[in-house]
């Protein structure tokens, strides 16, 4: 079986003058890729780095990044794509549980790391070296490691390898992409959901079409560039393209190349899927699911007009024809004459575990006859016909905009404040079971009184050391949390009060 | 309620923070409103005050602090 670099490699060498990453605009060809790519490759193996050491690269969304992921990979090491919008300690915190044997930079780094650093100007030298022989690759090896969030404050490394990835990449390549697809690529690098249109697109032989943060963030700068990004297939959190159907101009009409919108990374809600279908009639629909330990997804249906008839919550589809879905025995309760219960993925695509977390991987991971699964936390049911419903969490994890928190991460974080003295984070769901916004209960510490002032100075400390889309939205101060019988935050009751 | 009440009945639902002293906060330098907020804030003054702000005319810069959402909600008449 070629592997995913043989395939980008051969488009290259056929057709060196197809386009392969459009970013706002400006070109960039098969051929440059694999010569950029190629060169990082070179100057990377004339480094004579460990075998197989895994490097970083903190990355913002451009061709320069997608050529330093491939040059990894030419190179034998995988990738870790740490993204530009990580505060100083997450940077910090994954250089120390990934050992890197290098850190490249497409764009500048926010502090000084311990591991040898190439800083982007070299980076882009790197890419003219004349070009080697690429490294062995091995199935199993790893291709990427992406972060996760993790309950201590410690992220969680999935490891990725080829084979896992070749399964996800075979499996969409079955729905029938446009030839040469133009996929969108608005989520960061670091989020497993923009692999979903990376590799699917370049080996296609298709063009990803980026659309970069700083466009995103201002609606005004939103809506004059999309109409510019040609994209015939649309990959995004169901959060983002709400953000776009607030535009009546977000429709067939103006995007006539849409055929085809994939959905990933957190519910998919039925009024999501039919304002869509009813703005765009003639583009096919796809609800998906998976956890990044299964790699980007693992289930999937098309959402049609029937779909939308029988379901008021939308099903996450059918599990992948190499992979199988269960529930966990022990974890099945009845509900509603339905069996409900923790789901396990069993498959090629299940990532070997947390990269130097054995402890961790134990917890989640099993295998049997030679078969990885992964048990997602994720409750679900699943039909005789096999279509899978999700129905919430069996822990304190919630999707926020796509993004995956974990709630006891973010308490530890609102705990070490020194301007806190206790906190805890309370999801607040919408009527579609969506998280809209996490709040936390906080009581200030002494000497300090809640109010804006403190929550600035609660912000600006915690955008030190959290992701943004981890910071909760709301502080709401209290003199004291309700307690458990075992003299715990009443987590549960906060819940059910934010919701009430 | 006026208007201003409104305005910052909303911006008080979202953040959790009373504006009322506060009328020139930037709400997107300290974080807190970000992208997605301004989605709800959008459909709020939507369906609370009859406001059609085009989202493609949104530019945050000029709905940057809750004095500018306030004139630009006593404008809208």
């Amino acid at each position: 079986m070629k592997s995913l670099i043989e395939i980008i490699d051969e488009i290259a060498l056929s057709h060196p003058d197809w386009p392969a990453v459009n970013t706002l605009g400006d070109l960039k060809t098969y051929g440059e890729l694999k010569a950029a790519s190629d060169g990082i490759a070179a100057a990377l193996q004339a480094q004579r780095l460990p075998a197989k050491a895994p490097l970083m690269v903190y990355c913002d969304q451009s061709f320069t990044a997608v050529a330093t992921f491939l040059g990894c990979v030419k190179a034998g090491h995988a990738y870790i794509p740490v993204g530009s919008h990580s505060p100083n300690d997450r940077l910090t915190m994954i250089e120390e549980i990934a050992h890197p044997a290098l850190v490249l930079a497409t764009i500048p780094l926010p502090l000084t790391l311990q591991t040898k650093t190439v800083e982007a100007a070299q980076l882009r030298e790197m890419m003219t070296t004349a070009p080697v022989e690429n490294a062995a690759l091995a199935a199993d090896d790893n291709f990427y490691i992406i972060f996760t969030s993790g309950t201590t404050g410690q992220p969680k490394g999935v490891q990725i390898s080829h084979a896992n990835l070749i399964s996800f990449v075979s499996w969409m390549a079955s729905f029938k992409l446009p030839r040469r697809p133009r996929m969108l690529a608005q989520a960061p690098f670091s989020f497993d959901l923009s692999v979903m249109s990376l590799y699917p697109t370049l080996t296609s032989g298709g063009c990803l079409q980026i659309l970069p943060k700083e466009k995103t963030d201002n609606l005004k700068a939103l809506f004059e560039t999309l109409p510019h990004v040609p994209v015939d297939v649309w990959v995004s959190t169901p959060s983002f393209v709400d953000i776009c159907l607030l535009s009546p101009l977000f429709d067939a009409t103006a995007y006539p190349a849409l055929k085809q919108f994939y959905f990933c990374g957190e519910e998919l809600t039925h009024a999501t899927a039919e304002k869509l279908r009813q703005r765009f009639p003639q583009a096919k629909l796809y609800n998906t699911y998976g956890p990044t330990e299964a790699t980007v997804a693992v289930t999937a249906i098309q959402i049609t007009d029937a779909v939308l008839a029988d379901y008021p919550r939308l099903p996450i589809g059918y599990a992948k024809p190499d992979t199988t879905m269960t529930l966990v025995p022990g974890t099945v309760r009845e509900e509603d004459d339905q069996q409900v219960g923790e789901l396990e993925i069993i498959g090629p695509s299940i990532s070997k575990g947390y990269l130097n977390r054995p402890e961790k991987t134990a917890a989640a991971f099993t295998e049997e006859h030679g078969m990885r699964g992964y048990r997602t936390g994720d409750l679900g049911t699943i039909a005789e016909d096999g279509l899978i419903f999700y129905r919430g969490r069996t822990d304190f994890q919630i999707k926020l905009n796509g993004y995956r928190i974990e709630l006891e991460e973010v308490d530890h974080y609102l705990n070490q404040a020194p301007m806190i003295h206790q906190a805890v984070a309370v999801p607040k769901y919408n009527a579609e079971h969506k998280v809209q916004q996490m709040l936390a209960y906080v009581v200030p510490a002494a000497g300090e009184e809640g109010g804006l002032a403190l929550t600035k100075k609660i912000r600006a400390h915690l955008q030190q050391v959290m992701m943004p889309y981890m910071i909760p939205q709301r502080f709401i101060y209290k003199d004291s949390l309700p307690l458990t019988q075992n003299g715990k935050v009443a987590v549960k009751a906060l819940i059910s009060e934010v919701n009430a | 309620m006026d208007k201003k009440a409104t305005v910052l009945s909303i911006l008080n639902d979202l953040t959790g923070e009373d504006f009322t002293n506060n009328l020139d906060e930037d709400l997107f330098a300290s974080g807190l409103i970000d992208s997605m907020d301004t989605v709800q804030l959008l459909l709020q003054l939507q369906s609370q005050l009859g406001m059609d702000v085009p989202v493609s005319e949104f530019d945050r810069n000029q709905w940057n602090t809750p004095a500018k959402i306030i004139k630009k909600a006593e404008d809208a008449d």
